[in-house]
């Protein structure tokens, strides 16, 4: 944030404390969204540091939060007026700047690497799993038994899930082998806790199936019963 | 001080034990790089200045060499 004025730290810090909570925000003329007032929580806002009437700091808000109007808002409190000059995500949902972020330079040299010197490690690192994407979504385990018919777009059948995490009916879910690979996303149908208490029906269905068909056996349905 | 999700513990309900049988599939952490460029994930850090979409564009082109040939993005920022 680039003040364009004098500004007391004092009056910096209670401004920025003032801008956490609900805060209504109006979005810039061009922005993907319609033009109207609409509310958005800001969770913190942490000052790093001030080097004159430059200003770092982070801020963690829900999504649709539009940054570079937060910062002029903060700018017409303060009255010196502000305007963003440079911003950072180093957060979103689950992953962080932490979790083997990569630039598009290190994506070149593990490609180099990997096929001119036969050296994967760094390609290794940058290519994660899907399965790490979508660590935030509830899960449903289900059996060997039950994973080619999802493959072939089935829904996830209330016998064959063995264990879950809670969600409501809507939620996205992941549906998992029970060795943690992705099958596919679906949607629940259920409330988890509802669904626990039954024993048949389609749980969640099947939407995105990312699991090729084949990968697990097709069982016979008499051998469904003896496992 | 975090975000909210950050402070949700998720419950797990176990219905049952069961075994898997490991002639079929494999635990993701042990999936191969070739397994992974089908379908995985890169945490990108996009230089500022140039669209998503380039960045998706380049990292494409960066991985043809490996057949790769598809690349979608998500999780990006409108400022």
């Amino acid at each position: 944030m680039h003040l364009h004025g004098e500004v007391t730290e004092q009056l910096l810090v209670s401004v920025l404390d003032s801008f956490t909570g609900k805060i209504k925000q109006l979005p810039p003329v061009r922005s993907h969204v319609k033009r109207q007032e609409r509310e958005r929580e800001i969770f913190y806002i942490d000052l790093l540091e001030i080097q004159g009437k430059d200003v770092l700091f982070r801020v963690g808000v829900q999504s649709g939060t539009y940054i570079r109007k937060l910062i002029h808002d903060i700018g017409q409190k303060l009255g010196a007026g502000a305007h963003m000059t440079e911003l950072r995500r180093t957060k979103v949902s689950h992953l962080s700047e932490k979790d083997r972020l990569v630039t598009l330079q290190d994506l070149e040299d593990a490609v180099y690497l990997y096929l001119q010197e036969s050296d994967g490690r760094l390609l290794d690192f940058s290519i994660q799993t899907i399965e790490k994407a979508l660590d935030f979504l509830p899960k449903v385990m289900v059996s060997d038994t039950a994973v080619d018919p999802i493959c072939l777009g089935a829904g996830v059948a209330i016998p064959g899930i063995v264990r879950l995490d809670d969600f409501k009916a809507g939620d996205r879910i992941f549906i998992s082998t029970l060795k943690g690979e992705l099958i596919a996303l679906g949607d629940a149908v259920l409330d988890s806790d509802k669904l626990i208490k039954m024993k048949k029906g389609i749980a969640v269905k099947t939407d995105s199936v990312i699991m090729l068909p084949g990968t697990y056996p097709r069982y016979k349905r008499k051998d469904i019963g003896s496992q | 001080m975090g975000l909210p999700f950050e402070n949700v513990k998720r419950r797990t309900i176990v219905l049952r034990e069961e075994a898997t049988d490991s002639g079929y599939g494999l635990n993701p952490e042990e999936r191969s790089i070739e397994e992974r460029l089908k379908t995985g994930f890169i945490l990108l850090d996009k230089p500022p200045g140039i669209r998503s979409k380039t960045a998706a564009h380049i990292a494409k082109k960066i991985l043809a060499p490996l057949d790769v040939t598809k690349i979608g993005y998500s999780g990006t920022l409108e400022d």
